[in-house]
C-alpha cells in the first residue's frame, strides 16, 4: 500500500472511532429516519390515503423506505462535516496538514471515512426496513442486484454529498454558516427528489426543479432497486446511473481540487 | 528519546544547510502579512522569534512550516524547497493545543506516527520513548479531554518530536502555562537541541527569550527589526530600566524627557512609561524634581531584553508623538542579519 492510501487508512480509522465513541451521533441518524417513516407513513397512509400510482397500495410507510436511505446519507455527510470543523477549530486538521501528504490526501482520507460512515448508517436503515414488518420492498432485480444497486447508489450519493460538504467547509468558516447553507439547499432540493411524493404529480415548475436536482436521480435508482415493482418508473436506471455517478465524480473532484494546505 | 534511532526516511540532502527564509514576503487578505523576512536557523540552534502580537512571528512561522508560501522570496529547509520530504524534517506545535479530545494521547500520537509513515513497531517504540521522556506516559490511555493545559502542550510537543524531526518550530508553547510546565517544556527543547534539533520558537516573552534563545528575532509590523543573541541585544542598553505610573504625558514632556543626558529610549505600554537609562540614582531625582506631580509610582530594574524591545520595536509606537517615534525608529532599529 502506498504512503498515501496508508495515510487515508489511519484517519479512516481514527474517524471511525470517534463516531463509535460519540453514540448519539450514531442512534440518532439511524432512528430518525425510521421514527419519520413509522410516524410521517402511518399518518398519511392511514390519514390522507395517497392515490397515486407510484405509492403501491396506498402505503406510504413503504413508499418511504428509499428515500429515508437516501435521506440517512444526506444527514451523515453533514455530520461528518461537523467533524471537519471539529479537527479545524481544534487545530488537529493543521496538525494534519503539516505531514508529508498533499492537503488532498488528508481531505480524501477524512471524506473517505464521511463516505463510509454514512453510507453504513444508510445500510442499516436499509437492513432495518427489511426485517420490520410492515414495509413491503419489491425487488425487481432480485436481492442480490437490488442490494448491489442500492449500495452503488449510496455509494455515490455519498461521494456526492461529501466532494459538496468539502467544497462548502473550505470557504465557509463556521460550522454555523455551513449548517445554515447545507439546509438552505439542501433541504429543498431533498424535498423535490421524489423521496417525499412522486414527482410526476407535482405543477411543471417543480417537475423540473425536480429534474434538475441531482438528488433526484439518487432516490429514483433506490425506488428501482427495493421499492418499484416494475421497470416503469419515473426516469430508468440507466440515466439515473450516469447522471448520479456523472455528479458525484464532478462535485468530489472539485472538492479536493480546491484543498489548501492552509486551513 | 534514544538517538540512535534512526528515521525511516533517508535524507536527500546535506543538514549543513539552515532552514532558512530569503528576502521572504507574505500579504494576508486584509493587507497584513510580513515582508522581506530573512532568517536563517542552523541545527542546535534556539531561536525565538520575539514580537507583540500580530507582528507577524506565526505567518514566518507559517512560512517556514510550510502551510503557506511566500509570495516574494524564498524558503529553504536545510537546502531543500518546501515539499513532502521538508515537510518529513518539520514538527510543529501551534499556538493552540491540537489535540481531539475524543482520541487518547496514545491515539493522538500514533495517528501522527502513521501519517508519517513510520512502521508500526517502530511507532509503538518511539510512542513509549517520547511519552516518557515527556512525563506523560502514566495518562498514555486516557483522553485528551481529561488532559490540564500543561500536560497538552507536552503531548503537542510529543507528537512533533515523534518522527525525529530536525527543526521544531513552536508557536508560543508555555503561553499561559505555570512556570513548573513551562520550565518542563524549555528543560525538553534544549534537549532536542542539544541533539541538534533547529528550534524556532515564537514568543512575547521577553525574559523567556533571554533565558533560552541562542538567538532572538525581534519582530515587529511584518519586519524583522533585530537578529542576534540576547547578550548582544542588551550590551547596547543603558543601564537600569525605568518604568513609571505616568498615564498621559504630554509631548513636550516627553521631549523634555528625550533630552535628558544619560536617558535613551522611551516606550509607552499598558498606561506606563518605559525608559533606559545610565544612571537611575541621577535621574529619578530629577524626574520628581520635574514631574513629581504626574508621577504616582516607579519601578527600578536592570536593563533586560524586554528594554531591548522597547528600544527597538518602540512599542506602541502610535502613543508616542509621532515625530519622536519617527526618529527613535529611526535612530534606534537595528538591523543584523
Amino acid at each position: 500500500m502506498t504512503g498515501a492510501a496508508l495515510a487515508s487508512l489511519a484517519l479512516l480509522e481514527r474517524d471511525l472511532r470517534a463516531v463509535a465513541r460519540s453514540r448519539s451521533q450514531l442512534y440518532s441518524s439511524v432512528l430518525f429516519p425510521l421514527m419519520l417513516m413509522a410516524l410521517l407513513g402511518a399518518g398519511v397512509s392511514s390519514g390522507l390515503a395517497p392515490n397515486s400510482p407510484r405509492i403501491i397500495d396506498g402505503d406510504y410507510t413503504s413508499f418511504l423506505a428509499p428515500g429515508m436511505i437516501a435521506m440517512t446519507a444526506l444527514f451523515s455527510s453533514t455530520f461528518s462535516s461537523a467533524g471537519f470543523y471539529r479537527d479545524r477549530e481544534s487545530g488537529l486538521l493543521r496538525a494534519m496538514l503539516a505531514s508529508p501528504h498533499s492537503a488532498r490526501t488528508i481531505l480524501f482520507g477524512k471524506a473517505l471515512s464521511a463516505i463510509l460512515i454514512g453510507s453504513l448508517q444508510a445500510f442499516a436503515v436499509l437492513a432495518l426496513a427489511v426485517v420490520i414488518p410492515g414495509i413491503d420492498l419489491a425487488w425487481q432485480f432480485g436481492w442480490l442486484g437490488g442490494v448491489a444497486t442500492v449500495v452503488a447508489t449510496v455509494l455515490a450519493l455519498s461521494f456526492m454529498l461529501s466532494g459538496l460538504s468539502l467544497l462548502l467547509a473550505l470557504r465557509v468558516k463556521t460550522m454555523q454558516g455551513f449548517h445554515l447553507i447545507f439546509n438552505l439547499v439542501l433541504f429543498p432540493l431533498f424535498f423535490l427528489s421524489g423521496a417525499f411524493f412522486p414527482l410526476d404529480q407535482v405543477p411543471g415548475w417543480l417537475e423540473v426543479i425536480g429534474y434538475i436536482n441531482p438528488l433526484t436521480y439518487a432516490v429514483d435508482l433506490l425506488h428501482y432497486a427495493c421499492y418499484a415493482p416494475s421497470p416503469d418508473g419515473l426516469i430508468g436506471p440507466l440515466i439515473d446511473g450516469l447522471v448520479l455517478g456523472g455528479f458525484a465524480l464532478i462535485v468530489f473532484t472539485l472538492g479536493l481540487s480546491r484543498a489548501p494546505r492552509a486551513v | 528519546m534514544p538517538s540512535s534511532v534512526q528515521s525511516p526516511i533517508e535524507s536527500p540532502s546535506p543538514l549543513q544547510e539552515p532552514a532558512q527564509l530569503r528576502a521572504a514576503g507574505f500579504e494576508w487578505p486584509g493587507g497584513r502579512g510580513v515582508s522581506d523576512v530573512d532568517l536563517q536557523v542552523r541545527r542546535g540552534e534556539i531561536v525565538t522569534l520575539l514580537g507583540p502580537n500580530g507582528a507577524g512571528k506565526s505567518t514566518i512561522l507559517k512560512m517556514l512550516s510550510g502551510e503557506i508560501t511566500p509570495q516574494h522570496g524564498s524558503v529553504a529547509i536545510f537546502g531543500e524547497p518546501h515539499g513532502a520530504v521538508a515537510r518529513r524534517r518539520i514538527g510543529l506545535v501551534l499556538q493552540e493545543s491540537s489535540t481531539d479530545d475524543l482520541m487518547t494521547v496514545q491515539e493522538t500520537l500514533e495517528l501522527h506516527g502513521r501519517l508519517f509513515g513510520l512502521p508500526r513497531g517502530e511507532l509503538a517504540r518511539r510512542c513509549e520513548d517520547i511519552l516518557e521522556a515527556l512525563d506523560i506516559a502514566d495518562r498514555a490511555a486516557d483522553r485528551c479531554e481529561t488532559l490540564s493545559g500543561g500536560l497538552r502542550r507536552r503531548l503537542d510537543i510529543a507528537r512533533a518530536l515523534l518522527h525525529h524531526p530536525d527543526l521544531l518550530l513552536l508557536d508560543e508553547p508555555t503561553l499561559a502555562l505555570d512556570p513548573e510546565s513551562s520550565a518542563a517544556i524549555w528543560q525538553s527543547l534544549h534537549r532536542r537541541a542539544g541533539d541538534g534539533v533547529a528550534v524556532v520558537v515564537c514568543s512575547n516573552d521577553t525574559a523567556e527569550a533571554e533565558s533560552n534563545a541562542d538567538r532572538v528575532v525581534i519582530v515587529s509590523d511584518g519586519r524583522v527589526l533585530a537578529d542576534d543573541t540576547p547578550q548582544h541585544l542588551t550590551s547596547a542598553l543603558k543601564n537600569d530600566a525605568l518604568e513609571l505610573d505616568w498615564p498621559s504625558p504630554s509631548d513636550d514632556e516627553l521631549s523634555l524627557l528625550s533630552s535628558w543626558p544619560g536617558v535613551g529610549a522611551i516606550a509607552r505600554h499598558e498606561g506606563a512609561l518605559h525608559l533606559t537609562v545610565d544612571s537611575s540614582a541621577e535621574i529619578v531625582p530629577l524626574l520628581f524634581q520635574q514631574f513629581g506631580s504626574r508621577i504616582s509610582g516607579i519601578r527600578i530594574r536592570e536593563s533586560s531584553l524586554r528594554d531591548a524591545w522597547f528600544q527597538i520595536v518602540g512599542l506602541p509606537l502610535d502613543d508616542l508623538p509621532t515625530q519622536l517615534a519617527a526618529e527613535r525608529k529611526e535612530g534606534e532599529r537595528v538591523r543584523q542579519p
